[in-house]
């Protein structure tokens, strides 16, 4: 190939020839004045199928748009999307993620979707769902899916070892209880519990139950850093006893959680992630009431996943109506069944021929309905950064690195920093 | 120590290509002329890479020096801070962590990785049946790269009971698994690097072979043993390859990213003891959006590793031999 | 070393065997381990301390195969030949053409331009990644193969063409002027003697840049769009999506069909490496 090439001319004869193949390469779905949908989300190869169907689904329902997907996984979706948004090559209709969605909206780069209202139909969300995505009366993003906040356990285990039952209204004390009584019986293997004060949402659940939030209405940090302190110290004692997962066994089975990797009988994360852990686990999993010291569950529904739409699109009514089509469209829901989550509309939620895993999360999560309470208002711009720090805090303290006390002041001074910028 | 690898006479004549052989005044002008093509040559070789530094390089770089004055979201338009960025990151621990994760990396890495490839490199140098074979089998780690993939076998090995944590315990070293020790997760990045040796190895053995075989042969006749030899011929004639090796190694290892991005899963855990350089720039850049921050850190990499290449520079002139160079 | 004639004893050549054998050993078991994962179920891959399966399953392969969105894998694997084959050509092209100018020629601002070359290799990659994008965005020319080559064949990455200055400036000064003498230009000089002689670096630089395109994730990441044309490193990164399910098993099995095209690019020009001077009838 050496011997090809020579010269500049040459050269950029050969850098002529890929332009041209990369411009024939791409099969275009560019017709005569259609109007072009681009849509990027992030998921799993198998959503990478089940989205293919479902856009030819939509093709096929409106055949004078055409859609072009692009997809990656979660780590790289976001590098992608700003690098995007900050280069004027932002896609039509995304993907967004609830922690994301105000460091976008606040910025201006989304659509209010509020003014499309002829082509996107949100009549139909579920109650808890129905504010998801508006920040200060516009709509910058509609709910694809929605999810709770629970405990995932397995209950042979606890009951083998005697522990007290998950139940409703039943205490932190319990739940410590319980965790212990397993690590105990079992030696270990599995361990009670995986760490949980590690979780962000943890906090937030505790916070909620004594009556605060993780934000303020005003977008300021909503707990002291004493009560982050004291969050990292309550499970200290656990963490010496051995009765939660060790921080460097943890770290081992990453990526996978505990949980997954079999190395602990319980962990608290979103409902809809029964369905992963059930196949990633040898135990048989359920959901569980998450503890209250209060009576209050502190569970809300969240959106586990929006739809947004860029502000710049040139064709704001053709990328209406494809979020209106994804998430109101039954025949949709059939296609993704619980691989999106389990939907935020009624009539997906119907939709479903749910397998017997998101059959019970949907249970639990009608279950939890009438616990369940008032959703927190969009967190501000800077929560996904302050839950990734939180993350790397809470490694801090669990590796015995850092004191608790320490890691709070820290993350203090962080969300001082983010939350103000 | 240059002086002993130098060719046979016939290779030491001027290195000026006009010198000898033209008759003095015409030569005077022919000389002149050459400079003058020789020059247009030059700028003609070099006019793609002209092309590609001005147009795809030059400027990315100047916009990034520009917004490391800035404050950038990647949203909004940039808005001129001075030296902010620059003054914060002085009081920014977990930058100081990176600075600190990374110069420990370069210093494990650059050395190991390239003591392995030379010595692997001259043990292939030598013909044996196989050698092709063996050269293909150390070179497959390399053709791997860093991916998910790698990351889960490099967990798996180095795990609690694993077969790293097996042997060592056998010998009485009890580390619990290196890589949710904080302490020793860092390693897993260095021996990463040491074990995808396979680039410079084959640089090493393409130098190797530029060794002509006579400059042995004389020196065994000479009685020079195994180390001489090595210090005065093998070393010297690949000292070009050496310094290439030595400079681009420690370049990447300045930069070294999708090992630990994929290792750690991005977040440069546990406990941030493997939060690279370029890792916390990304985190900066791409997760807190403080485009402007990261573009102040950038410029603080290039300065600092540019300090350690214009060294490594200074130093080649006096230890590094081009063969082709005499009379310059 | 090379010529010493005790070496040929027999001595010698076990212990050489048996040091090769040792350290193959040592830098081949995660490779091994790798491409038995690939044959564990899914589940019990991760933290798997068994280098091989105990009862290989081939459906990890099965589903690796199927390929994803409707997409067969051998497009993907085409798209990444293409990418890297294009790589190779213009990198080498390119680089060889400056390396040449700046180690041979003489002009006007070729130490600066040497200085800021070897600057370029320092700017970390995710500082210049959103201007680069904006110039071809600009140029309508995201979700193109040309922002992921029209930089290779401009020399751009200052690796390729430090090399080949390093090794052309190994080659003696008298072939210059024995070309001279027998009536070539500097385009003569290169085509005739220089480059013939660095053909063990083009080979090498040719191995380097197919696999460094070859495992590139990041470029492709930014700048493609439509799942047709993206090269093998994006559709790996699918199997492992931290939201949803993952299937580990399928990645890495799709991970060892995917070296099978870099081993044979490897295997095809490794001989190259060996080609030396001694080999090329000069000096040897």
């Amino acid at each position: 190939m050496v011997q090809r090439t020579g010269g500049a001319a040459r050269s950029a004869a050969a850098v002529a020839m890929v332009l041209g193949l990369a411009a024939t390469g791409c099969g275009g779905g560019e017709g005569s004045g259609s109007p072009e949908i681009r849509y990027s989300w992030w998921g799993n190869a198998e959503r990478a199928e089940l989205m293919r169907e479902a856009i030819a689904l939509f093709e096929e329902e409106h055949p004078d748009i055409a859609v072009t997907p692009t997809f990656s996984e979660y780590d790289t979706y976001w590098e992608k999307l700003s690098t995007q948004v900050a280069g004027g090559g932002m896609p039509d209709v995304l993907q967004m993620d609830n922690a994301y969605l105000r460091e976008y909206s606040d910025r201006g780069v989304l659509l209010d979707l509020e003014a499309h209202e002829q082509n996107l139909d949100t009549s139909g969300l579920l109650e808890g769902l129905s504010t998801a995505g508006v920040v200060d009366g516009a709509r910058y993003g509609v709910p694809v899916g929605g999810n709770t906040f629970s405990l995932v356990y397995a209950p042979e285990l606890f009951e083998e070892a005697g522990a007290p039952m998950p139940e409703d209204g039943w205490t932190w004390e319990d739940y410590d209880e319980a965790l212990t009584a397993v690590s105990e019986h079992t030696g270990g293997d599995p361990y009670g519990a995986s760490d949980y004060t590690g979780l962000i949402w943890v906090l937030e659940a505790k916070l909620r139950q004594e009556g605060d939030a993780l934000f303020t209405d005003g977008g300021k940090l909503g707990f002291g850093e004493d009560r982050l302190a004291e969050f990292w110290e309550s499970a200290a004692g656990l963490r010496e006893d051995g009765a939660v997962v060790p921080a460097d066994e943890a770290e081992q089975v990453k990526p996978l959680a505990p949980l997954g990797a079999n190395l602990s009988a319980s962990e608290f994360t979103w409902d809809n992630m029964l369905t992963r852990y059930v196949e990633e686990s040898d135990l048989d999993l359920e959901l569980a009431p998450l503890p209250t010291d209060s009576g209050d569950s502190g569970q809300y529904l969240k959106p586990s996943m929006l739809l947004s739409a860029s502000a710049q699109t040139s064709n704001p009514g053709a990328a209406a109506k494809l979020v209106d089509f994804m998430i109101n469209d039954p025949r949709v829901a059939e296609i993704f069944g619980g691989n999106r989550g389990i939907p935020a509309t009624e009539a997906q939620r119907e939709a479903i021929d749910y397998t017997e895993v998101d059959q019970a999360i949907v249970d639990y999560e009608e279950d939890r309905m009438s616990d369940l309470q008032e959703a927190p208002p969009a967190p501000p711009a800077g929560a996904g950064a302050l839950e990734t720090e939180f993350i790397r805090l809470s490694e801090e303290v669990h590796h015995g690195q850092m004191s608790p006390d320490e890691a709070a002041g820290e993350f203090a001074d962080f969300a001082e920093r983010t939350l103000s910028s | 120590m240059v002086r002993t690898a130098q060719g046979p006479p016939s290779s030491r004549s001027s290195g000026d290509p006009a010198a000898p052989s033209a008759p003095p005044s015409p030569g005077k002008r022919a000389r002149r002329l050459r400079r003058g093509r020789e020059g247009v040559a030059g700028y003609a070789f070099l006019s793609p890479w002209i092309l590609g530094f001005l147009g795809l390089t030059l400027g990315p770089m100047a916009a990034s020096l520009y917004l490391s004055f800035t404050d950038y979201n990647l949203f909004t338009a940039p808005s001129w801070v001075g030296l902010d960025n620059y003054r914060r990151l002085f009081g920014d621990d977990q930058w100081l962590q990176s600075i600190r994760v990374t110069a420990a990396y370069v210093v494990l890495a650059v050395p190991l990785k390239l003591a392995l490839a030379l010595a692997v490199a001259m043990l292939l140098a030598s013909p044996h049946r196989g050698q092709g074979l063996y050269r293909s089998a150390f070179y497959a780690p390399s053709l791997l790269g860093a991916s998910v993939s790698v990351a889960l076998v490099w967990r798996a090995l180095f795990s609690d009971d694993a077969v790293v944590d097996r042997l060592l315990r056998s010998v009485g070293v009890e580390t619990g698994g290196w890589v949710g020790n904080p302490d020793f997760a860092l390693l897993l990045l260095v021996l990463l690097a040491v074990w995808q040796f396979g680039a410079p190895m084959v640089i090493f053995l393409a130098g190797l072979k530029q060794v002509p075989s006579q400059y042995y042969e004389a020196a065994e006749v000479d009685g020079a043993g195994w180390w001489r030899r090595f210090r005065t011929i093998t070393l010297p004639m690949i000292s070009p390859v050496l310094f290439f090796n030595l400079l681009l190694e420690t370049v990447n290892s300045f930069q070294v990213f999708t090992a630990s991005f994929v290792i750690s899963g991005g977040t440069g855990g546990p406990a941030g003891s493997t939060l690279i350089y370029t890792l916390y720039l990304y985190q900066q850049g791409f997760t807190h959006y403080q485009m402007g921050y990261a573009s102040a850190m950038a410029w603080m990499l290039i300065l600092g590793a540019g300090l350690v290449v214009a060294a490594l520079f200074r130093m080649s002139r006096t230890m590094v031999f081009y063969s082709g160079d005499e009379g310059r | 070393m090379t010529s010493s004639p005790r070496l040929a004893a027999w001595p010698r050549r076990v212990l050489w065997h048996a040091l090769a054998l040792a350290l193959l050993g040592l830098i081949m078991y995660p490779l091994v381990w790798v491409a038995g994962a690939s044959a564990t179920p899914t589940n019990d891959i991760v933290g798997n301390t068994q280098l091989l399966p105990s009862r290989p399953v081939a459906d990890n392969f099965a589903r690796a195969l199927e390929g994803m969105a409707g997409i067969p894998v051998w497009r993907f694997l085409g798209n990444s030949v293409l990418l890297a084959v294009f790589t190779v050509a213009g990198t080498v092209a390119s680089s060889a053409l400056a390396a040449y100018a700046f180690a041979r020629l003489r002009f006007r601002g070729r130490n600066a331009m040497f200085v800021l070359m070897i600057g370029t290799l320092l700017m970390p990659f995710h500082a210049v990644i959103i201007p680069q994008y904006i110039i071809f965005q600009q140029l309508g020319l995201v979700d193109t193969y040309v922002p992921l080559l029209l930089g290779k064949f401009l020399a751009t990455e200052a690796f390729f063409v430090f090399l080949m200055v390093q090794f052309m400036r190994q080659l003696p000064r008298e072939l210059d002027q024995a070309a001279r003498i027998d009536g070539c230009g500097y385009w003569g000089i290169f085509w005739h003697v220089i480059a013939p002689l660095s053909r063990p670096a083009f080979g090498t630089a040719a191995i380097f840049a197919f696999i460094w395109s070859w495992n590139d994730l990041f470029a492709p990441l930014i700048y493609l769009n439509t799942p047709e044309k993206f090269p093998i490193p994006l559709a790996l990164r699918m199997y492992a999506d931290q939201t949803s399910t993952s299937d580990f098993g399928a990645m890495i099995a799709m991970s060892v069909i995917a070296l099978v095209p870099v081993v044979l690019f490897f295997l095809a020009f490794q001989r190259l490496l060996v080609q030396g001077m001694a080999t090329t009838g000069l000096k040897g």
